[in-house]
């Protein structure tokens, strides 16, 4: 292996790791920009996702990595599948507000940051207790191909995550920009007393946001499955703990950074992984995180500055 | 509070006892034998530390059933060595059960732990109280270290006996083998941070250099991370001949699976953490293939005087026992052989007498006569080695099936 | 145990609440010390050394999150670090070769000497338990203060992923530096305390009383801490950081402080773990650590001393003690009944679950948990609620406040300041004058500037120009805590309270600036801070009576259940509390009804008596007529006219500013609150 070849594969290990955390940094920044709330339930959303995803796969039949489908019934299980996902999580997400934030909304403080740390919680021990901590084979519908580009490999998956991850981010990009309620929820976001007295539903708003950032992050899951064709009660924290560092980079509350954000940490992982060490990555991404909230709070393109007035 | 534990205690055990068809003409006059199972049942190691534990039951069970000790009932009291707040073994939880263990007038022997980490935190209490306890699983060669002896050993008697070998011993040995038999020159090696990994990496990478064989690498695996791919891709440019994992399955199986996307046809091998049903569910074929595992104890599923415990064990819990369940039961053999002289001798059953009947022990198991050194390994340390190769006949989950065995691994 | 007690004690009522609860905290103490002797089990000890240990932690926490309000999520790394501190210099873990440099460390008792593995002597540290104790809580609160410097500016949300961050990063670089820490191994031989000769051992009761003393210093200083001018800042920083400043407190300093001494409780902590122990991995403290220590906190009531002890001790007992009981019946039970599953049901592995529940519901349903810091004092009589007002207050004697000669000398001088957010010009090149002894007014329609010009002189906002002095020295550039060491104090528009303290503590918060008690002679409490706590109650109480029976009656009350005029009347009583030289008052009478405007207006004039300056911004003309000595008009960030209040009064472009903005608004119908900026 050359050495721009090794680079080149090492970007394309970082491109689908980055487009992984993406999806999962928009869903805290959507809720961070309107709530003002770091959400720890959705790193384990999330992991739920991977399990929806592997149930409905099952449910096709499919288990383990035997069977391998191709076209139209590849695309409509991979359809239905990320259909049922990003439902059920987004009502997940939903439930969650309804039943656990909405009483704390105007409690100021910790309270409701604690709370979700407490639902993050609950979700993993349920998914813990029913699979006694086995780590699952997760199915894989997609046919083995891999291409070989100036000496690094690119297969299916990689290939998909950089479809489905883009097809996703500019749907709620194109939503919060153009429609009536993605309007009201930047309105929100900017000031939610003005945007209530010009007659926008709050609550409306609130449960939009959670619905949409938990569907991705169940998108978020499904994608982890059939990449890594395994999931496991585990693989919210790491996942979660990344994707908020990217949501942070790239400036909380802000859409667009959100996705550069999750790209660059990708990225930083990779290259880290590679010219450094493993065992030092995490120590790595969260130095970054500090110097980038200490020096540039508003990170890279966000413009709500994360310390007090 | 205090006699409302006892009270559920008590209840709980008659309950059982009940439960379990003790014959109630036996257990009225017999004494009864308390052997302590100390294991992380919750958590992430539930899943094999259940496996251990119903291999040291079914030794017991089997003992009563078949009045081995005539007028001696042996129980089992189980002791969780994991919180929930740890996640995994917990290290406080264990010195606490070893002073439960200690403080128990009937309970003389134990087995466990599983983690080496727990066994740190025991083995000074457990050598205040003379109580012996055997481990089934745990390979950290620090407790039964000479050098170390004033610490894990205070008392000055070994009370922390194994039935496996030791890391010191594993690793070494799978270098050998990996040198030997597969004529590995170059060697790229992870370990998974745990205590047990990176202890056996260590190990392996110390052999390597000794005997001249190039280690190219040595990187470290987050078990919580999900991908391996940098780290894969950064051997796959290395190009070693072979990888060596020190890790169990929890971040094994990602990496086998990973592994065999970016470096299919390199030589791949790990320790006993990599000879789980972990690696043939979760990762499963065609990427589970060619791994090399090793066990550290002699090849014991699959030979003939094994081939009735593991029908007896898959019968009354529904799954093969793996290989430490077995260990374990051997661990339960060697406690009611000590039993067994202690009474042929008159002498009391005592958690001193008991110590001492093990470490002179000579009974034989499913592993032949084992004996301990003054420090409480066994004296043979035989390292067995497999290679994963799939039987489509077989189910995915059956071990015995999927793990070939390939010979002992050549003395380091 | 408040709330099991007052069930008790009701026969007992004669008795002084004070006695009853000493006489309560004594029979702990007395059933803590005896449970050893009556109870010989040594497992059992050990649990319940081990949930003293978790009650240590949790109080250190406390600090952190309960009296600061600072969400740490990565509190186990301070743990670990103290651990790791005893551990290593107390095992065989590093031996670097002997040489002379060690002979005054071997004649201290740290090092001694001996044999290596392969050749010559090495070094072997045998730091002492009891040394250790003191040095790891020094190390981790170093570490607090290194890590925290430049963190703890962060706001609370991104405060609490950043200590997630650090509580991850700490385990990593134990388990990486393997030639310091023995890796993921663990360390082997951490040595056992030795107290007159006689070595620990394994034997769990000498531990237990160990922790024991350890909880209950650790409860000492807590009360003492939480008690003292130290424990008020830091509440003030908790409830409302940007009133915290302006009432002098040094925000930064005391959220270090907060971080060091919660550290320094983690590290003292981590040492007897270990020590008991005698090995340390760092799987011991990951992230479940940090968050169970939350939990129980959270559990117990977040800010309760006696709630964080007993928030940990039950949970940790509902894991070593009561769940596995539990799953003793229910397994009987499910023998009993011939159901498999019951019978093997482990309930101990779903204690996560159970703190994932206890969050959640505690946040829902009882937030301020088991034993809250604050109980709600009984109601006042109708009597004390309807008596007389006692208006004035000559007979007060008010020392050393006011007294401002008539002298014409300048108190403040505010020179062509501006003050831009954005595009936008809040202030534009204003110049106000204030004579000392005098009181002056700003008026002005909503957005007009004034908040922001009492922001800016008080440090609130940076000016983008100009020059303020305040008797002949620049305040500008200053921070909002040293300008009221200057002598400025203020209320705010949109009244800024520390909601949860009561009256008193408002009170006494705003004399933090002069007040001296450090931390230290907080807990030691030597005659000087007694005598120096007793002036400040004495002086807050004497501010309160300015009210009348207003506030005095209310005095030991939440300020949250105050009715409106009564938390304006705080305010300015906090504000007071600094014995400023210069008064801002932002609005005083926003929301009074005309009687109690009325009242208001002539404590204010009182205030003038005295000899106090005081600038004024308000919006009822009869009030400012009646105060003020100087009006200055305030539109579009610039001053528009100035003069005598009648004058002011005549000017017309006052009137079409004022009353052509203020009818176009009401047309529109928005006149809502304008925010502070």
């Amino acid at each position: 292996m050359t050495f721009s070849s090794l680079l080149l594969q090492q970007t394309i290990n970082g491109l689908s790791l980055g487009a992984m955390y993406a999806l999962l940094a928009l869903g805290f920044t959507l809720i961070y920009g309107i709530l003002e709330l770091i959400n720890f339930a959705h790193f384990n959303v999330f992991m739920i996702g991977s399990f929806v995803a592997l149930w409905v796969l099952q449910g096709f039949g499919l288990s383990g990595q035997a069977i391998v489908l191709t076209g139209l019934p590849l695309v409509g299980v991979l359809v239905a599948a990320f259909a049922v996902t990003m439902g059920g999580c987004g009502l997940l997400g939903v439930a969650i507000e309804r039943v656990t934030l909405r009483p704390l909304r105007n409690v100021t403080g910790p309270a409701a940051m604690i709370t979700t740390i407490g639902v993050s919680y609950i979700l993993f021990n349920i998914v813990l207790l029913i699979t006694s901590a086995q780590t699952m084979n997760f199915p894989n519908p997609l046919p083995p191909l891999q291409w070989n580009v100036g000496g690094a490999v690119v297969t299916l998956q990689e290939l998909l995550i950089w479809g489905v991850a883009p097809i996703l981010m500019l749907g709620l990009w194109a939503f919060v920009q153009k429609s009536r309620l993605g309007k009201a929820m930047r309105a929100t976001a900017q000031d939610p007393e003005a945007a209530r007295m010009m007659g926008v539903e709050v609550d409306k708003v609130v449960m939009t946001a959670f619905f949409l950032g938990s569907a991705l992050a169940g998108a978020g899951g499904m994608i982890f499955g059939l990449y890594y064709n395994f999931t496991s009660f585990l693989i919210g924290f790491t996942a979660g703990l990344r994707a908020f560092t990217a949501a942070v980079l790239g400036g909380i509350g802000n859409v667009p950074g959100a996705m550069v954000g999750g790209i660059l940490i990708g990225l930083i992982e990779a290259y880290s992984g590679q010219f450094i060490a493993t065992e030092w990555a995490d120590v790595i991404i969260f130095s970054i995180l500090v110097l980038v909230l200490v020096f540039r709070p508003s990170g890279l393109f966000g413009r709500v500055a994360p310390t007090k007035s | 509070m205090i006699t409302r534990r006892a009270a559920a205690q008590l209840l709980a055990s008659t309950a059982a006892a009940a439960a379990l068809g003790a014959g109630p003409a036996a257990a009225a006059a017999d004494k009864t034998v308390v052997v302590g199972v100390h294991l992380p049942l919750t958590g992430a190691d539930a899943q094999s530390a259940t496996l251990i534990l119903h291999g040291a039951q079914l030794a017991f069970d089997q003992a009563n059933d078949s009045n081995a000790v005539p007028g001696y009932t042996f129980k089992v009291k189980v002791f969780d060595n994991a919180t929930a707040t740890a996640g995994q073994y917990d290290p406080a939880q264990a010195a606490t059960n070893a002073r439960k263990m200690v403080s128990d007038p009937h309970l003389v022997a134990a087995i466990g732990p599983e983690m080496s980490g727990d066994g740190k935190a025991q083995a000074p209490i457990l050598s205040q109280g003379d109580l012996a306890t055997i481990t089934p699983a745990s390979t950290n060669p620090d407790i039964t270290n000479p050098r170390f002896a004033a610490e894990f050993m205070p008392a000055g008697k070994a009370i922390y006996f194994r039935t496996v070998t030791t890391d010191a011993y594993q690793g070494p040995e799978m270098t050998m083998f990996f040198s030997k038999k597969l004529g590995v020159k170059s060697v790229y090696i992870l370990d998974d941070s745990g205590a047990y990994g990176v202890g056996l990496a260590d190990a392996f990478e110390a052999q390597a250099k000794k005997i001249g064989m190039k280690v190219m690498g040595r990187d470290r695996l987050d078990p919580k991370n999900s991908d391996y791919s940098t780290t894969l891709t950064k051997i796959k440019s290395i190009n070693p001949q072979a990888l060596y994992y020190g890790g169990v399955d929890q971040a094994g199986v990602k990496l086998v699976k990973q592994s065999y996307q970016i470096i299919p046809k390199m030589i791949k091998g790990g320790g006993d953490g990599m000879y789980a049903p972990d690696i043939l569910t979760a990762a499963g074929f065609p990427a589970a293939e060619g791994w090399y595992a090793t066990i550290a104890a002699p090849h014991l599923v699959g030979e003939k005087q094994a081939q009735g415990v593991i029908q007896a064990y898959t019968s009354k819990y529904g799954v093969e026992p793996s290989d430490y369940a077995l260990t374990a039961y051997d661990g339960g053999l060697i406690i009611i052989g000590a039993v067994k002289t202690l009474v042929a001798e008159k002498k009391p059953i005592t958690k001193a007498t008991m110590r001492d009947a093990i470490g002179a022990s000579k009974t034989p198991t499913l592993q032949g006569v084992v004996q301990f050194d003054k420090n409480g390994d066994m004296l043979s340390h035989t390292v067995s080695v497999y290679q994963i190769r799939e039987d489509k006949s077989k189910p995915l989950s059956d071990m015995i099936a999927q793990y070939h065995y390939l010979g002992s691994a050549p003395e380091a | 145990m408040p709330s099991a007690t007052a069930a008790l004690a009701r026969p007992f009522a004669a008795i002084p609440e004070a006695r009853r609860r000493q006489a309560a905290t004594l029979a702990l103490a007395l059933a803590a010390l005896l449970f050893p002797v009556y109870h010989g089990n040594q497992a059992d000890i050990d649990s319940l050394a081990n949930a003293a240990i978790y009650a240590s932690l949790a109080l250190g926490l406390n600090i952190v999150v309960g009296f600061t309000g600072l969400l740490d999520l990565g509190y186990a790394a301070f743990f670990a670090i103290g651990a790791y501190t005893y551990g290593i210099l107390s095992s065989f873990q590093l031996q670097p070769e002997w040489s002379s440099f060690w002979v005054p460390f071997q004649e201290l008792g740290l090092v001694t000497q001996m044999p290596g593995e392969t050749t010559g002597f090495v070094v072997h540290f045998t730091l002492s338990f009891w040394l250790g104790l003191p040095l790891a809580a020094l190390v981790a609160a170093g570490c607090g203060v290194a890590f925290g410097t430049p963190t703890l500016r962060l706001r609370g949300d991104y405060l609490a992923i950043v200590t997630l961050g650090f509580g991850e990063i700490v385990p990593i670089v134990f388990r990486n530096w393997a030639s310091l820490t023995n890796g993921a191994a663990g360390l082997n031989g951490v040595a056992a305390p030795v107290l007159l000769g006689h070595s620990f051992g394994v034997n769990a009761t000498p531990y237990y009383y160990v922790a024991i003393v350890l909880v209950s210093a650790l409860i000492f200083m807590s009360f003492r801490l939480r008690d003292s001018r130290i424990g008020r800042a830091w509440m003030a920083i908790r409830e409302d950081e940007i009133a915290a400043g302006a009432m002098g407190v040094n925000r930064v300093r005391f959220k270090l402080l907060a971080f060091a001494t919660g550290a320094g409780f983690a590290g003292m902590t981590g040492v007897l773990f270990i020590a008991k122990l005698q090995t340390a991995t760092p799987d011991m403290f990951d992230f479940p650590v940090s968050v169970m220590i939350l939990v129980m906190i959270v559990f117990g009531g977040i800010g309760s001393v006696w709630g964080a002890v007993a928030g940990a001790v039950s949970l940790s007992l509902l894991q070593s003690w009561w769940l596995p009981d539990l799953t003793g019946w229910v397994d009987a039970a499910g023998s009993a009944i011939g159901n498999r599953w019951l019978a093997q049901v482990d309930l101990s592995q779903s204690v996560e679950l159970i703190f994932g529940i206890i969050l959640v519901l505690m946040m829902l349903y009882r937030r301020q948990g088991l034993i809250p810091a604050y109980r709600a004092p009984a109601a006042l009589s109708f009597d004390q609620q309807h008596a007389v007002v006692q208006r004035g207050f000559g007979e007060l004697r008010l020392s050393g406040l006011g007294g401002e000669a008539h002298t014409g000398a300048l108190a403040l001088g505010v020179r062509g300041v501006t003050v831009k957010f954005g595009g936008l010009v809040a202030l534009n090149a204003v110049d106000i004058d204030v004579p000392a002894g005098g009181v002056v007014a700003v008026i002005g329609p909503n957005g007009s500037g004034k908040s922001t010009l009492f922001n800016v002189i008080t440090g609130l906002v940076p000016a983008d120009g100009g020059s303020i002095r305040f008797h002949d020295e620049e305040i500008l550039g200053l921070h909002d805590y040293q300008i009221l060491v200057k002598g400025i104090a203020r209320t705010f528009q949109n009244i800024r309270l520390f909601p949860t303290l009561t009256v008193l503590q408002n009170v006494l918060v705003g004399q933090h600036a002069r007040l001296s008690t450090g931390a230290i002679s907080a807990v030691i409490r030597p005659p000087g801070t007694r005598r120096e706590e007793q002036g400040a109650i004495d002086w807050a109480m004497e501010i309160l009576a300015i009210f009348g029976n207003r506030l005095l009656p209310r005095a030991g009350q939440a300020v949250s259940g105050l009715s409106y005029a009564n938390r304006r009347r705080t305010e300015i009583a906090r504000a007071l509390a600094s014995r400023p030289r210069l008064l801002l008052l932002d609005e005083p009478t926003a929301g009074m009804n005309p009687a109690e405007t009325l009242e208001l207006a002539e404590q204010i004039k009182g205030l003038k008596g005295l000899g106090l300056t005081v600038l004024l911004i308000e919006h009822k003309l009869d009030v400012v007529t009646t105060l003020a000595d100087t009006v200055y008009v305030l539109d579009h960030g610039e001053v528009i006219a100035k003069g005598r209040p009648d004058e002011v009064r005549r000017n017309e472009e006052v009137l079409r500013a004022y009353l052509g903005r203020n009818a176009q608004a009401a047309a529109a119908g928005t006149t809502g609150p304008v925010h502070v900026a």
